[in-house]
Formats: structure tokens, sequence, C-alpha cells
């Protein structure tokens, strides 16, 4: 016990090593893996990332110009982002918040656009 | 004469965190047989593994285990570098051993205050997991995830650390360490603390030798034997002497892990300021084709892969022997006898990790 004593006083005077969470929220570190997003209008769908995916949470499709892209089924390792080559798969570190129900998201680019088409 | 009783001790039991059974049976208080019971938790990984695709193995294997999870993922490269014939980079080997060396500081303290938590002691289980989470705070810091730090790849890390990031984890490990030994010293030196381990689960050397047991269980009983003096990665490099105990008791096993707790922060001071510059990754190429066998010390001990490449993408065959199907003969070894309110304690003193064994 009086080995432990001066563990007991520390504790009586400092704050909480807890904090309490919804109403208080840690800043993400900077290179935490928080979440993925895609960048859509730099995207060549080239399908690089969704080959190097672990999880299978990428979709491309080259000939609709489509990306669908599952979240809650994405385990957020960063394969993608080293795969890609255009910066459009990117990592943030802010975390996906808990939800009711598991949507994919849909990422699709506009067709390019000729210039000759424009006059 | 005595009544036999037959208990079922889990699956789900308060201190058991996985699910494994022990059919016990008591006569009166104390234990005579102890027959296991797994197959909870198969979640068919081996399998999974020779499906995928090589690189992609990295991220299934760290999720073998929640705890050692680093130490998967560099035995797995380790032996696909074998395959190939590549090298990583000097710095990749000191970076592997820095963030494999935080995994087994994290798992020693989170057994620590298992332990505790095992006995009663619900205020120390707290006090430890506190200073736990100073090391899960560099984890996510440096490699972006508290558990699955994902960092090995094959060839090299994925990650870097920048000077800034170097002392950060050197100003929390010295903070570590200094929380560490206010309340170490307490606890192992605690009356209560004793009374519940001194003695419990005796294993003598002979047994544990006989019993092929592996990792801190047989350095409590007295043997010096640690992968890590193989000197893979950058072990070699860094000088390293294994923590022995000889008592074989729960003690033993506590105090041996306890003391490997300040040998990982050595360890890992000692591997950031000889932390080489250059390159972090050197690029795979081909196929995979042969045979190899790895070993390396997990934080529960040696832990063995053995992968077979047939010239494709794809595996024909990734075999993974996890410390605890080692220790797990010892524990039947150590039960009978006891008192039914030690299996808790001798338990836990294997620091049992089932969700690896089964996969
Ligand atoms: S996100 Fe990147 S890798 Fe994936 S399809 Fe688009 S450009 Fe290619
Ligand atoms: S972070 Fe990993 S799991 Fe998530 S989409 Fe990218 S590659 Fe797939």
């Amino acid at each position: 016990m009086p080995k432990m004593l001066a563990t007991v006083v520390d504790n009586l005077v400092s704050r909480p090593a807890t904090r309490p969470h919804p109403y208080q929220r840690r800043e993400a570190f900077v290179r935490a893996r928080g979440r993925i997003i895609f960048d859509i209008s730099r995207c060549v769908f080239c399908g690089a990332c969704a080959l190097r995916c672990p999880a299978g949470a990428i979709r491309v499709n080259r000939a609709e110009r489509e990306l669908v892209f599952m979240p809650f089924q994405c385990i957020v390792c960063g394969a993608c982002v080293e795969g890609c080559r255009r910066g459009c798969a990117q990592i943030i570190p802010q975390y996906h918040s808990p939800a009711y129900s598991k949507p994919e998201e849909y990422y699709r680019a506009p067709l390019p656009v000729r210039e000759d088409d424009q006059l | 004469m005595a009544v036999k009783t037959v208990l079922p001790f889990g699956p789900q039991h308060p201190v058991l965190p996985e699910p494994i059974q022990l059919r016990i049976t008591l006569e009166d208080e104390s234990i005579g047989q102890v027959l296991p019971a797994l197959g909870y938790v198969h979640r068919g990984i081996e399998k999974a593994g020779e499906k995928n695709d090589y690189p992609l193995n990295v991220f299934l294997v760290e999720r073998i285990c929640g705890i050692c999870s680093a130490t998967h993922g560099l035995a797995y490269c380790l032996a696909i570098e074998k395959l190939l014939g590549i090298e990583p980079p000097p710095r990749a080997n000191y970076l592997r051993v820095v963030w494999a060396e935080l995994h087994r500081l994290h798992s020693h303290l989170l057994w620590l205050g298992l332990l505790a938590d095992a006995f009663g002691f619900e205020s120390l289980f707290m006090q430890i997991w506190r200073i736990r989470e100073t090391v899960m705070d560099v984890l996510e810091q440096t490699a972006g995830n508290r558990v699955i730090i994902s960092v090995c790849s094959i060839g090299g890390v994925r990650r870097d650390l920048s000077e800034q990031q170097i002392e950060q984890t050197m100003n929390a490990l010295a903070d570590c360490e200094r929380q560490l030994k206010a309340i170490l010293p307490a606890i192992l030196e605690d009356y209560t603390v004793k009374k519940r381990t001194v003695g419990k689960g005796v294993l003598p050397t002979e047994k544990a030798i006989r019993l092929g047991v592996v990792g801190p269980t047989l350095r409590a009983s007295g043997v010096a034997q640690d992968l890590r003096m193989t000197g893979y990665a950058a072990y070699g490099e860094l000088g390293f002497e294994p923590v022995v105990e000889q008592a074989g008791d729960c003690y033993a096993r506590a105090v041996v892990r306890a003391r490997e707790c300040f040998q990982t922060i050595d360890l890992i001071r000692r591997a950031l300021e000889r932390l080489p510059e250059g390159d972090i990754q050197t690029k795979p190429r081909g196929n995979p084709n042969g045979k190899a066998i790895v070993r390396v010390e997990a934080p529960r001990g040696e832990l063995m892969y053995f992968v077979v490449g047939n010239g494709t993408k794809n595996l024909e065959r990734m075999r993974v022997r996890t410390p605890t199907l080692a220790n797990a003969p010892a524990l039947l070894e150590m039960l009978p006898g006891a008192e039914f309110a030690d299996v808790p304690v001798i338990t836990l003193s294997i620091d049992p990790c089932i969700s690896c064994t089964e996969r």
C-alpha cells in the first residue's frame, strides 16, 4: 500500500483519463487511417484500386464511367490509395460514423467533352 | 469419498475474453481431469489465404490475431520474401522491429491488466490499461491505426517515420516507462497478488521442454529460448538477451512479461536511435515458388508460417502455427491438483489466444 501511495495521490489530483465521448471528441491524428474518399473528377476508371483491394470494397465500371464504393466493407488498409496513380482515392483521418444501414456510395464522372463538340 | 462433479468452464466466461471450453472434473474444490474443447471461432483463414492473391494476404493474416497482428504480417512477409529471394532495405528492417515491439509492449500490458482482472483487482486493471493507451496512441500516430496497423508489406514497410514522429515516440516511451516503474513494483510485491500467483500452476523445466512450450511461458520455466535471438529483421544488430525466470509458476510468468515490457522499451529506443537512412521498400517481382518456413517471436511465443508457392499469384498452401497451440497442453499439466478458484489465473497465465489458434 505505501508503494501505491504516489500513484493514488497522482490519480486524485490528475484529470480523468477518459473523456465524455459523444460530447467531447478527440482530434484525429494526422496520419490516422480514418476513411476513404474519392475525388471522382480525377478518376480515369483504370480499376487499379479495385484490383488491390483485399476486401473487395470497390467496383469499377469502365464503360459506364462509374465507381461503386462500399464503405462498410472497406477495412481502411490504404492499398487503393497506394495503387491509384491519379490521386483520386484518398485517405482522410476522420472515421466513418456509425450508421443504421450500409449504403454503397456511387461515384459517376461526366463523360469527357471534346473541344470540337462544344462548337 | 468425495463427489465428482463435471463443470464446464467457458466457452463464455467472465474472465475469458475468448471462447474455449475446459471441462473440469472436480473433487470437492480440487481439480481432477481437464478436457479442453476448441472450435468455437474457426474462420477458415488458411483456406482464404490460398484463394487470395499473395500480396493481399498480408491484410488477411493480420486479422488472424487482434493483439499480435503486426507479428503475423511480419512473419508472412518474411516467408514470401524468402520465396521471392528479395531482401528488404535496412531501414525497413529497423522499422519492422519498432512496430513489432510496440505490439509486444501493448500485448504484454493488456495481459498484465487481464491478469489483475482475473483475480478481481479492478483498479489495477484500469491503471495498466491506461498505460497501454499511451502505446495505442503511438501506434495510431505512426501507423494510422490502433490495433491492425498494416505496416508490413512484401519487400519492406508501407510507412516511414519522420523526425518529429520519432521524437513523439521516444517521449511516449519515456512516459510509459515512468508510469510502469511507478506501478509494476507495487503490483509484483503486493501481498494479494503474490498470494494468488506464487506457487500456482507450476510447470517445471523438464516438463516445459517435453511439452514443447514456447514464449514467456517457457522462459518463466527457466529456458532461455527466444526467437529474436535468431536475429530476423534487425534483431541481430540490436543485441538481445532473453528474460528468464526460474520458478515456473504464475508469478514467474507475470514477472517475465513485466520485465519484457522494459526490455521492449529499450529495444524500440535502440532501434530508433540507430535507424539507418534510405529506402523502405524493395519492389517484389514475380510470383512465389517453392516452400518456406519462417519462425518469429510473437508476444505469446513462437509463431511459425509455412507457405508453399507454385509460381502463380495464389499460394498452394499457407499453414500457421500459433503459440497458444503449443502452450495449451501445458495448461492441462498445470491445472490438475489446483484449486477451482485458481483456474482463471492459471488459464490466463499462458496468455491464451484462441482466435489465432483456430484461425
Ligand atoms: S480511383 Fe484511381 S485507381 Fe481507382 S479507378 Fe480511379 S484512377 Fe484508377
Ligand atoms: S482502403 Fe483497403 S479495403 Fe478500403 S477500399 Fe481501399 S483497398 Fe479496399
